[in-house]
């Protein structure tokens, strides 16, 4: 922008020196807006080399000419330009840098000047969001906002599980609330990053609120860009770059493989394997590949006298780290504002367009990739995978036997290589969001805005499945011959669909929703009276849809061909099945007050009255009341504080509110049916016919929505002329109804789980927010940016029958969290590991688990009854870290910028799956195979290679991390010609380096984010990647 | 003036849109909770969800872990190195009150009486037509939930009473009375086999809810009305005993003449049998079917072969290398030694549902019943002719002693022999004593006063923290 000005007057300066006149000088006082002088303010003539600076009473002199134009530059406020006329005093009031109060922060049906806002809210603009290129907006903000824990996930396509202020609902809604140019939407993949012009976490309850019965989540406000008046702008960018995986995690060799595997076995009465087998297959070298991005954008804007527009094209092609794994992304935004009667009516239109094409693979291929082992093939000689096959009598890995030799297996998985092989999946959706307003200034004080916003979404999934490839596959021994005969239909005319050479399968989704909304804003500044009210009504309409999925088997194999119509056989019968998903309606009125008294003190009311289609509470009543209140004090603002020469601002706030989460399940009395082999079915008669039964599955729980509420308190400040900014800040919310997934009493009659309000949930913390900036000589300017929330999360007053509720299940029988009155939600809860059994006799001499053995782990006999059982596992906090904090930092010299972002939690603990769950023959990592027990007394921290396969706090690790998340460097080409505005060349490091403790993968394992399920087990993660990028930026 | 004119219109539109609000949610057919209607559905519909519940993967491993595996006629089996969760744990006598299969059946069992009251209640609720007339639905639930209480009281002892309260344990004799009265009220509803219609061939009988009744009064120890239930059934000439032993596992002896009561299953497609019941049982290893749990013990095929018991033995055991009745060539290299022949299916082998169905009841075991409960009232001669008639059909020598207790010795035998691998030796050992000996000769100890009965399940005591556990635990 800087540029383009410059540009500008270059051209004007062509202009005037055509009329040059004669030199005088002018004087002048440089102050703020709030009348104080600046000392040490910078004045050129542009073009010339006549300057000035301030003195300490603001004032200057400076020799200039008449149509000469005057730079002003201070740093903390907006450089400022004049024009020079026959005047000889210029009296010049500079306004505070705009990224500072002045801002305007979008805060729902409105904005508000960030002086005026009286809680905690953090705006991020473009320029910090395009700084880290990803494909989802909020990957590139983690680490950047205190108190939002944004969880990033690298696979491509992905979005990142947001979290703010701590976890406070278990099922369904735990994402925030996103609102894009006031149009509700359930994520935001949608959006192409560089359209954003900024987006706004709306953290506390006191402005949350005005988003009433979904707001108790947080709410992210998104506004993309508008054109802007001056000059057509043409923007493109374009970057690429390589990724690879972070922190690989380095596998023991065949060697040390069949070291543990006989240890193991022998400890068991097992056979041995023999050394020196024919195959080191290293699974992830033959897994992972480098993964490319490639990123064009182009977008152009501008205004014309009534008009402004914005117009922009972005398409986003990655590949994974797996063979054939795709993300494809395009989307074109189209934004508009017609400006009508001298604007006084203003037409505002969105559309934007996104699809996409994914190729997924399976990120279960990973967890197979470490528990396979080494001496397993990728494929075998004859051109079929390789699997675990193993000849027992001879202990050599391989599937072939000489007559009364035994065939085993070494382990019980698959081989990697053939499940990112097989998978066959074509995934394209195309979703279409639409949205036009009408802001109409009724008075001048007075403005009704009305807007209708529309997405319309598609997917459609297609694939295929070799089933006779992969059963040949399966095992080497098995014959074409074999599965030819099993395709001849039985008496009843029917062959099994396991013997289908293959089955494609179709699913296309579609949903739908709507959102029109109405209201009046009233703005009036009387005296020292500010007052500003708006009420509104809304309405929405979500969560419709349906889908439609058909499967057929035998039809052809070729990518071309495959089609219902073009079978192979017909054999088979297809299977088509398909439901609508039933929608909501939201209905809403919502009124705010906003009022101070001479910019220092502030109230703030808001109540909002929702109603939604889902719930009714009581009395058939559809509607819930959420209010809000907050106060907020500018002590700098007053009297006593002027010129005080430290503090340029200091704001204290406070407010309450009441939250809604609606987005909880149905409680509906499930009565268990269906056809085929289940639980209420049974045979009868002679033939034994299939006859179908029903049962009662749940007791019926009427449900309501969740209800939040949240304390918030806290102060601004900035202090030095404004080098060093902030925001300290304490929340405390509480989810007073937590409706959890809670199971039946086991001797009871129903046997489903179902969704009970069921305990109390809170979160409460500090954040704290620091920004420093400051300039060394006129060439070098840097700025310091960090930023640290607390949480802490406590379940309370759980009803009796529902503590205890059981999660984190490692799918073999053994489970790691626990929902406890008093603990974090479902914190971990497993037995309490105490050193390694040494010798049989150190068993029996003490307590010991059943089966213990020298090499196992010991577990502590928490209540001192002699036996180990489930009533010796303990609490060992959560996976939800305690604190996060975010480092960022800039820099600018001369042409070159660079900037550093870093991002961490801690307090948290992440359990090591992978590690944990062996049932026997896998493959552990080079670390666990050096530090493992191998007689008494070699350790008292590691078990040995025969070990049990109980959850404990052996596996359970610090998960606390520190990410460097983005390390770029640029340059910005000077003027080249007139034509080209900016041009900027730049280098990017994502995640370079990661400082972490954990032995897995990565400690930041979202999964799906429910807390009674895996979220913080490492099972089948996908792993962190980092990348390297180059790009460039060109205005036109 | 124009701009007035189009103010007033977009205000217009703004207020027609949200005429009459609040009817935009109101209005909506929101699912109440408790509406969806069981009168939409048949009593009978309920009733055979109680049956399906019996088909449930817990009875396939589970099931065989607390019942087979715990006792001296088979062992965990499976490789050395998987534990099968709790499996080792049960057999090493080791399990705790957290044993995942204890909790498993507890819960297994609770549910299903759950499902048999909900079938009743339906039942004797329902005014519509039908065809199956309710008495009849009531009878049959009652035998099942008879059956399912009848499991429990006898693993866990002092148990709660679903229908009374879930968290008082009702004495043993309260248990046993209510049972009573459930088979009681079954036997006056239900039909003799042969009055069924061959289409509800696999429903309760009187003769199946008569041989259930005569088994809890031996449990009892009420001999006499043991030996009067069991007299029911063998006087009712429904049941015989099928001639050849080993058939009676195949397809071709299904709901044959000696059955009583069978759980059902079906193996061709649509299939459906109890879980994985033949696949965890089967052959593991080389050209093997299945996980090679619930290993027949070397202590069982000695048992058979010190009573010179080789038809029995060879019905109930698949030896590694053996060629089996149908063909099949057991590889040498199998894992284990031996297998349940009981849990083979001969057409579905290896399949996760198949056609095996698990003979919960059979008249062998009712002639049994009779021929203990006449014995221990001093009737030892009278005892021997159902005893002997059991002993013929397999081919060995008739017992012919009259002192108690041998007979009673013989008798014990008799059941084990008999019933092998059919989930009863556990709980018959601890009926008549004999469990401490018996493990201690299979190289477990059992602990006297705790064994005897399961834990509660610790994730029910969780829940219910009132309730008491058993001793030992």
């Amino acid at each position: 922008m800087k540029l383009k000005i410059t540009l500008l007057f270059l051209l004007s300066l062509i202009t005037f020196s055509v009329s040059a006149q004669e030199t005088k000088t002018v004087t002048g006082t440089i102050r703020d807006t709030r009348d104080v002088p600046l000392p040490g303010a910078e004045l050129k003539v542009v073009d010339k080399n006549e300057y000035a600076v301030t003195d300490f009473d603001g004032n200057y002199s400076l020799e200039v000419a008449v149509g000469d134009q005057v730079r002003i530059t201070y740093l903390g406020f907006q450089t400022q330009t004049f024009s020079i006329t026959n005047d000889d005093v210029y009296d010049i009031a500079l306004q505070d840098e705009s990224s500072e109060l002045d801002e305007v922060v979008v805060v729902g049906y409105g904005n508000q000047k960030k002086s005026d806002i009286t809680g905690a809210i953090v705006s991020v603009d473009s320029e910090e969001i395009t700084k880290q290129p990803a494909t989802s907006a909020l990957t590139s903000v983690q680490g950047k906002v205190a108190g939002v824990n944004i969880i990033a996930n690298d696979a491509p396509g992905s979005t990142p599980t947001v979290l703010m202020r701590g976890l406070g609902t278990a099922e369904g809604g735990r994402s925030p609330l996103y609102i894009v140019d006031g149009q509700p939407l359930s994520d935001i993949t949608s959006i192409n990053p560089n359209d954003i012009e900024s987006i706004d976490f709306l953290k506390g309850a006191s402005y949350a609120n005005i988003y009433g019965i979904r707001a108790a989540n947080g709410v992210i406000l998104i506004t993309t860009k508008r054109g802007k008046q001056g000059k057509t702008i043409f923007n493109f960018e374009s970057y690429y770059g390589a990724k690879t995986i972070l922190n690989p995690v380095k596998m023991a060799n065949a060697d040390q493989y069949i070291q543990y595997f006989n240890e193991e076995s022998a400890a068991n009465g097992g056979f041995l394997l023999q050394q020196n087998q024919r195959y080191n297959t290293d699974w992830y070298d033959e897994l992972l590949q480098t993964g490319t991005i490639n990123n064009n954008s182009f977008s152009v804007s501008g205004a014309g006298e009534n008009i402004d527009y914005f117009l922009s094209y972005n398409l986003y092609q990655e590949k994974g780290i797996l063979e054939d794994q795709k993300y494809n992304r395009g989307t074109i935004r189209s934004n508009n504002t017609y400006h009508l009667f001298n604007d006084r009516l203003r037409f505002v239109q969105n559309l934007n367009v996104a699809y996409t094409n994914e190729t997924p693979k399976p990120f279960g291929a990973f967890s197979t990739a470490y528990r396979q082992s080494p001496l397993v093939p990728v494929r075998y000689d004859n051109g079929r995978f390789g699997q675990s096959f193993v000849n027992q009598s001879t202990g050599v890995v391989g599937f072939t036997t000489q007559p009364g030799e035994t065939l085993g297996r070494l382990n019980s998985h698959g081989n990697p290589v053939s499940q990112v092989y097989y998978q066959d999946q074509q995934i394209n959706t195309t979703s279409l969001q639409g949205q036009i307003a009408a802001e109409l200034d009724i008075t001048d004080d007075l403005m009704l805005t009305t807007r209708f916003g529309a997405t319309k979404y598609y997917a459609t999934s297609k694939s295929f499945t070799d089933i006779r490839d992969q059963w040949l596959n399966a095992d080497p021994n098995r014959t074409e011959a074999f599965f030819d005969a099993q395709r001849v239909p039985d008496e009843d005319g029917v062959v099994s669909t396991e013997y289908a050479n293959n089955s494609y399968t179709i699913r296309r989704t579609e949903s739908y929703r709507w959102n029109i909304e109405s209201f009046l804003t009233y703005d009036k500044t009387f005296d020292k009276h500010n007052l500003s009210a708006t009420v509104g009504i809304s309405r929405e309409n979500y969560q419709g849809g349906e889908f439609t999925e058909s499967q057929a088997y035998d039809v052809e194999a070729d990518p071309n061909l495959r089609n219902f119509n073009l079978r192979t056989s017909q054999l088979f019968n297809d299977n088509v099945t398909g439901d609508t998903y039933q929608s909501t309606n939201l209905q809403s009125y919502f009124g705010r007050v906003e009022y101070n008294y001479d910019q220092r003190y502030y109230v703030r009311a808001v109540l909002r009255r929702d109603g939604t289609s889902d719930f009714a509470t009581g009395e058939n009543n559809f509607f819930g009341y959420f209010p809000a209140v907050s106060l907020g004090w500018t002590m700098t603002n007053e009297a006593f504080m002027e010129d005080n020469g430290v503090l340029d601002n200091l704001k204290f706030f406070a407010g309450w509110g009441k939250l809604g989460n609606q987005a909880i399940p149905f409680n509906v009395q499930s009565i268990n049916r269906g056809d085929g082999s289940r639980n209420t079915n049974y045979v009868f008669g002679p033939t034994q016919s299939l006859i179908v039964g029903s049962a009662l599955g749940t007791p019926a729980v009427p449900l309501s929505w969740e209800v939040t509420e949240e304390f918030e308190a806290g102060f601004d400040f900035a202090l030095f002329n404004r080098k060093l900014s902030g925001t300290i800040d304490y929340y405390n919310r509480l989810n007073t109804n937590a409706i959890l997934n809670v199971r039946p009493l086991l001797n009871s009659e129903y046997a489903n789980n179902y969704f009970d309000e069921a305990a109390e949930i809170s979160n409460s913390g500090f954040e704290f927010l620091l920004n420093w900036r400051d300039q060394i000589g006129s060439d070098f300017t840097y700025n310091i940016g960090v930023n640290l929330s607390t949480n802490k999360n406590r379940v309370q007053n759980v009803k009796p029958a529902y503590d205890g509720a059981i999660g984190g299940s490692l799918g073999n029988g053994r489970i790691t969290k626990r929902l406890s009155e008093g603990e974090p939600i479902f914190a971990w809860w497993m037995y309490e590991a105490d050193g390694v059994w040494q010798t049989q006799e150190e068993i029996d001499n003490n307590t010991s688990i059943a089966g213990a053995a020298p090499g196992h782990l010991r577990y502590v006999d928490q209540n001192e009854d002699g036996i180990i059982d489930d009533r010796d596992k303990k609490h060992f906090g959560s996976y939800i870290p305690t604190y996060n904090y975010g480092i960022n930092i800039g820099a600018n010299y001369k042409n070159f910028d660079l900037s550093v972002s870093g991002f961490g939690v801690g307090g948290n603990k992440v359990y090591n799956g992978l590690y944990n769950t062996r049932i026997g023959g896998e493959n552990i990592s080079e670390e666990i195979f050096n530090n493992r027990w191998t007689g008494p007394g070699s350790t008292n921290v590691h078990p040995g290679a025969d070990r049990d396969v109980e959850a404990s706090s052996y596996y359970l690790e610090d998960g606390s991390y520190f990410r460097i998340n983005n390390i770029t460097v640029g340059y910005t080409v000077p003027e080249i010609t007139n034509f080209i505005n900016s041009a900027r060349l730049y280098v990017t490091l994502q995640n370079p380096f990661m400082f972490t403790k954990y032995s897995g993968f990565t400690p930041e394992l979202n999964q799906n984010g429910d807390p009674t399920n895996t979220t913080g087990i490492e099972l089948s993660a996908y792993p962190n990647t980092r990348s390297f990028i180059v790009g460039a930026n060109f205005k036109l | 003036m124009k701009f007035i004119y189009k103010t007033l219109l977009l205000s217009l539109f703004s207020g027609l849109v949200f005429s009459s609000c609040d009817d935009f949610v109101e209005d909506v057919d929101i699912v109440d909770p408790t509406a969806e209607n069981s009168d939409d559905y048949l009593p009978v519909e309920f009733l055979t969800s109680v049956y399906g519940m019996h088909t449930d993967f817990s009875y396939a491993f589970s099931y065989l872990g607390i019942t087979d595996m715990i006792s001296d006629n088979s062992d965990k089996g499976s490789s050395p190195t998987d534990t099968g969760t709790d499996k080792r744990a049960l057999d090493n006598l080791d399990f705790t009150s957290s044993s995942v299969s204890v909790t498993a059946m507890w819960t297994q069992w609770y549910k299903t009486v759950g499902r048999a009251s909900q079938a009743i209640e339906i039942a004797q609720n329902y005014e519509g037509q039908t065809e199956v007339p309710n008495a009849r639905v009531i009878g049959e639930a009652k035998f099942l939930r008879a059956l399912n209480y009848f499991w429990l009281v006898r693993s866990f002892g002092a148990i709660p009473i679903q229908e009374v309260d879930l968290v008082e344990r009702a004495p043993v004799d309260e248990v046993y009375a209510y049972i009573e009265q459930d088979l009681l009220d079954a036997i006056d509803a239900l039909p003799l086999k042969s009055d069924y219609s061959s289409t509800d061939l696999g429903r309760a009988t009187k003769g199946a809810a008569q041989g259930l009744l005569a088994k809890v009064y031996l449990y009892q120890e009420r001999w006499q009305d043991a030996a009067d239930m069991a007299n029911n059934v063998i006087t009712s000439n429904q049941y015989s005993l099928d001639p050849d032993y080993a058939n009676i596992w195949r397809e071709t002896g299904e709901n044959g003449p000696g059955s009583l009561f069978e759980i059902q299953a079906r193996g061709e497609i649509p299939q459906h049998g109890v879980q994985q019941y033949s696949q965890t049982q089967g052959a593991r290893g080389t050209n093997g079917w299945g996980w090679g749990f619930n290993s027949p013990s070397q202590n069982l095929e000695d048992a058979f072969n010190a009573a010179g018991d080789e038809i029995r033995r060879d019905a109930t055991i698949i030896f590694a290398g053996e060629t089996l009745f149908d063909g099949r060539e057991v590889n040498a290299g199998v894992e284990n030694p031996r297998y349940s022949e009981k849990a083979y299916s001969s057409i579905n082998a290896g399949q996760g549902d198949g056609d095996k169905n698990i003979r919960v009841l059979r008249y062998a075991e009712v002639l049994l019943i009779r021929a203990e409960a006449l014995n221990e009232l001093g009737q030892s001669s009278a005892a021997l002719a159902p005893l002997n008639q059991v002993r013929t059909r397999v081919s060995l020598p008739a017992i012919t002693s009259t002192d108690q207790g041998s007979v009673r010795q013989a008798i014990w035998t008799e059941r084990r022999l008999e019933l092998a691998m059919e989930h009863d030796r556990w709980f018959d050992l601890i009926r008549t004593g004999q469990a401490e000996a018996a493990m201690a000769a299979d190289g477990k100890t059992f602990v006297t006063g705790k064994h005897e009965l399961f834990p509660i399940p610790n994730n029910q005591l969780v829940q219910t923290p009132e309730m008491s556990q058993n001793p030992g635990y």
